[in-house]
């Protein structure tokens, strides 16, 4: 067998493609549910205490073979002018906390003092994960009073929004004093990337739907229906996600390029098999339909996303009225995904991607344990280098850069600062804002140039330690000079403080990692998405045949 | 007292070595070394302090003094105690020849820090360093590279914590109104 190339990072890691993106089985919410099927994890309520308005607290044990886990929930009132998706809101329907083990009153009475403040209040390393959500305030309504009237609710107003509440932030790795990762690292239930935030996301996706339940019982107890299982599977739990995450790929370089060498590896192996066995044709076509549903639900008033969904639509037609033929194919997968790249948008390329790995759990699922990285490594600097072998890697990684002239004032339009009101991630504009001094070191491609600029008046023998003793301002693109030269993925291959720059391009592919769908930007910075969505609910897991998909 | 994460840590020391006048890669540096020190000692707060205080007070190695080091030559002290972040990153970035070890450096700046820097190599310093204000000390080499212990917290008082942050804040910005409106986020309340 003759293995296929990877994609190089020239083509992967282009803005466009990454705002393209798709959630494949290998993104985290996935591996989670695998893992849970396969080690049968249990879930119990342990507590739900709340009034006939749904307002009170919830405790949900989850037993994993080594540890319990729980998530504490608090479902507080709000008023409707309070309820914003942005990062600056002070309150919340609902709190939660993914907490070590079983809590106990004091430590409910404690997080219920906690939660409901989100960043203003203080945790400990019991807690892992913190959270809140808003509820989708309509949609709540009419689910709960058409449940309350004993009947269900419209099936397709529910799955056009698709969840019932939304995060607006899920908090992990230290934040506001909860646990560090290196306290949950060598867990292997929570090794993987992002593995406590997207149980804490599962478990507030049933808390959702037992919120709403129990509103419509006490509002009828006699005659309220219970949402039907088919319902209850296919919402998910929205969440809001906007600046604030958009420099986590360019900070963790190391884990980047891990994420996206896994999926690549992935689509390699896959390309390569001479043959598509029966099981893999029918488990494709599945996926291929089960995708053809959402596209025609995806909504979004972004112009740019409904125009990319609509030719999305049409090439997976196309797709479908070609597949036969292309599966006929030698290397039938290989020949699928080149048509793709033939004849289909971005969007429907990276969507193949997604259908071709789908059937292929047991060549590609191991790759998953690969997608995590301690940046440790990336952080020693090889000072015995010489300047001019540094400056020609530069030149190689960055070729990409070079064209791009930062005297232009398009191309230096913008650039990223820490807001002191709200501690947050923000793109500023250079030439109209003020506070460019404090520019936070992510114009990656400006300083590779930058650098190799300042290599250039050295002597070409001289020691990288000794250019950064008489230069420290360079010691950072320095550093990441020399991880990008080992780790090819961890460069995104675009200007990221150009006026061009669509950060939800940014977020767009950190969230199809995480196994995010119906990706709604709501401007160039900010988006919805839909976790779990269709996905096993996690009390199913423990007496589910068999492993999920 | 108040209980951070070592999470909290690295971040807040690299946000205040910045803001104290440390180029951005010297402040991760610091970071990482600041979570070393929380680790191992409760006065990492302190250490932090003097370190952002006192930043401007040090001088780097001159490629002169440092090519001394390389060379195996007596150190000669300047008058001005050394940067322990700038010594460490020297070392770290070139370690020494083995004949060149070990090494005697007069008059280094918080030692402490040189020390927590080297701890990711294989050099130490011989004998505890403690707090003091300078020092001079000697490298050496070691077999093996101890791994930093988890399950540590760091405990910081609130006035220490408060001038740390002061430092952190000379990285951040104001938003303009423009900024503001145009945010993170949508700005608009739930329309579903």
């Amino acid at each position: 067998m003759t293995a296929i190339a990877l994609r190089p990072p020239e083509v992967v890691m282009r803005l466009q493609r990454l705002g393209a993106a798709h959630p494949t089985r290998l993104s985290f919410l996935r591996q989670l549910i695998r893992r849970a099927t396969r080690e049968k994890w249990r879930v119990r309520k342990h507590l739900f205490d709340l009034d006939d308005n749904g307002f009170g607290r919830a405790v949900y044990a989850v037993e994993t073979p080594a540890r319990t886990y729980s998530l504490i929930a608090f479902s507080t009132p709000l008023d409707d002018e309070k309820r914003s998706d942005r990062v600056i809101a002070q309150a919340w329907d609902t709190s939660y906390v993914l907490y070590d083990g079983l809590p106990d009153a004091a430590d409910i009475a404690r997080l219920e003092a906690n939660a409901p403040l989100q960043e203003a209040g203080r945790y400990t390393r019991s807690e892992l994960v913190l959270a809140r959500a808003n509820k989708s305030v309509r949609l709540f309504e009419e689910v709960a009073s058409a449940l309350a009237q004993g009947h269900q609710p419209d099936e397709e107003q529910l799955l056009g929004v698709g969840y019932l509440l939304r995060t607006t932030a899920v908090y992990g790795n230290g934040k506001f004093g909860i646990a560090d990762r290196d306290e949950i690292a060598a867990r292997p239930e929570l090794a993987g990337s992002f593995q406590a935030e997207m149980l804490t996301v599962w478990l507030i996706r049933s808390f959702t739907l037992n919120l709403v339940d129990h509103i419509a019982r006490r509002r009828n107890p006699a005659g309220a229906a219970r949402l039907a299982p088919d319902l209850r599977r296919t919402l998910g739990v929205g969440n809001a996600t906007g600046l604030g995450m958009a420099p986590f790929l360019v900070r963790h370089p190391l884990l980047t390029h891990s994420w996206f060498l896994a999926r690549e590896t992935a689509l390699a192996r896959v390309r390569a098999e001479a043959q598509a066995g029966e099981a893999e044709r029918g488990a494709f076509s599945n996926a291929l339909a089960d995708l053809r549903r959402r596209v025609a639900r995806w909504h979004s008033d972004d112009s740019r996303q409904a125009a990319a969904t609509r030719l999305l639509a049409g090439d997976l037609d196309m797709l479908a009225g070609n597949l036969d033929q292309l599966l006929a194919k030698p290397r039938p997968w290989d020949a699928l995904y080149r048509f793709a790249e033939d004849h289909f948008s971005l969007e429907g390329q990276e969507a193949c991607v997604s259908l071709i790995l789908e059937p292929h759990g047991a060549l590609i699922d191991e790759l998953g344990d690969t997608m995590k990285a301690d940046e440790t490594p990336g952080h020693v600097i090889d000072g015995g280098m010489n300047c001019g072998s540094l400056r020609q890697a530069l030149l190689d990684c960055y070729s990409w850069a070079a064209d791009i002239d930062f005297a232009d004032p398009s191309a230096n339009a913008r650039f990223w600062y820490v807001s002191a009101e709200k501690l947050e991630p923000r793109l500023g504009e250079r030439f109209e804002e003020d506070g460019a001094e404090l520019e936070q070191p992510l114009a990656t491609a400006r300083d590779a140039l930058g650098l190799a600029a300042a290599l250039a008046q050295e002597p070409p023998s001289a020691r990288v330690a000794d250019f950064l003793l008489r230069r420290p301002e360079w010691r950072h693109a320095v550093r990441r000079a020399q991880i990008v030269a080992k780790f090819p993925y961890a460069e995104i291959h675009d200007n990221l403080i150009g006026a061009e720059l669509r950060p939800v391009d940014i977020l767009r592919a950190k969230l199809a990692f995480f196994g995010a769908r119906s990706f709604d930007p709501r401007s160039d910075r900010w988006l919805r998405i839909a976790l779990f969505s269709g996905e096993p609910l996690i009390e199913d897991v423990a007496t589910m045949a068999g492993e999920a998909a | 007292m108040i209980d951070l994460s070592l999470n909290e840590v690295e971040t807040l020391s690299a946000k205040a070595a910045r803001g104290a006048g440390f180029s951005w890669g010297l402040a991760e540096d610091i970071g990482r070394a600041s979570r070393r020190i929380a680790v191992e000692d409760d006065n990492w707060s302190q250490a932090m302090l003097s370190l952002a205080e006192q930043a401007q007070s040090f001088e780097p190695p001159s490629p002169s003094r440092a090519a001394r080091w390389r060379n195996g030559e007596a150190d000669v002290a300047t008058g001005r105690p050394l940067c322990p972040i700038r010594t460490a990153a020297l070392l770290l970035d070139e370690p020494l020849p083995a004949n060149a070890m070990p090494l005697t450096i007069l008059d280094v700046g918080l030692p402490i820090w040189l020390d927590a820097m080297l701890r990711r190599s294989q050099m130490r310093l011989a004998g505890p360093v403690g707090p003091a204000t300078s020092v001079d000390v000697v490298v050496e080499r070691r077999a093996e590279i101890e791994q930093p212990a988890t399950s540590r917290r760091g405990a910081i008082e609130e006035r220490t914590l408060a001038t740390l942050n002061s430092f952190a804040a000379r990285t951040y910005v104001p938003e303009s109104e423009r900024s503001r409106l145009r945010g993170a986020g949508g700005g608009r309340v739930d329309d579903e």
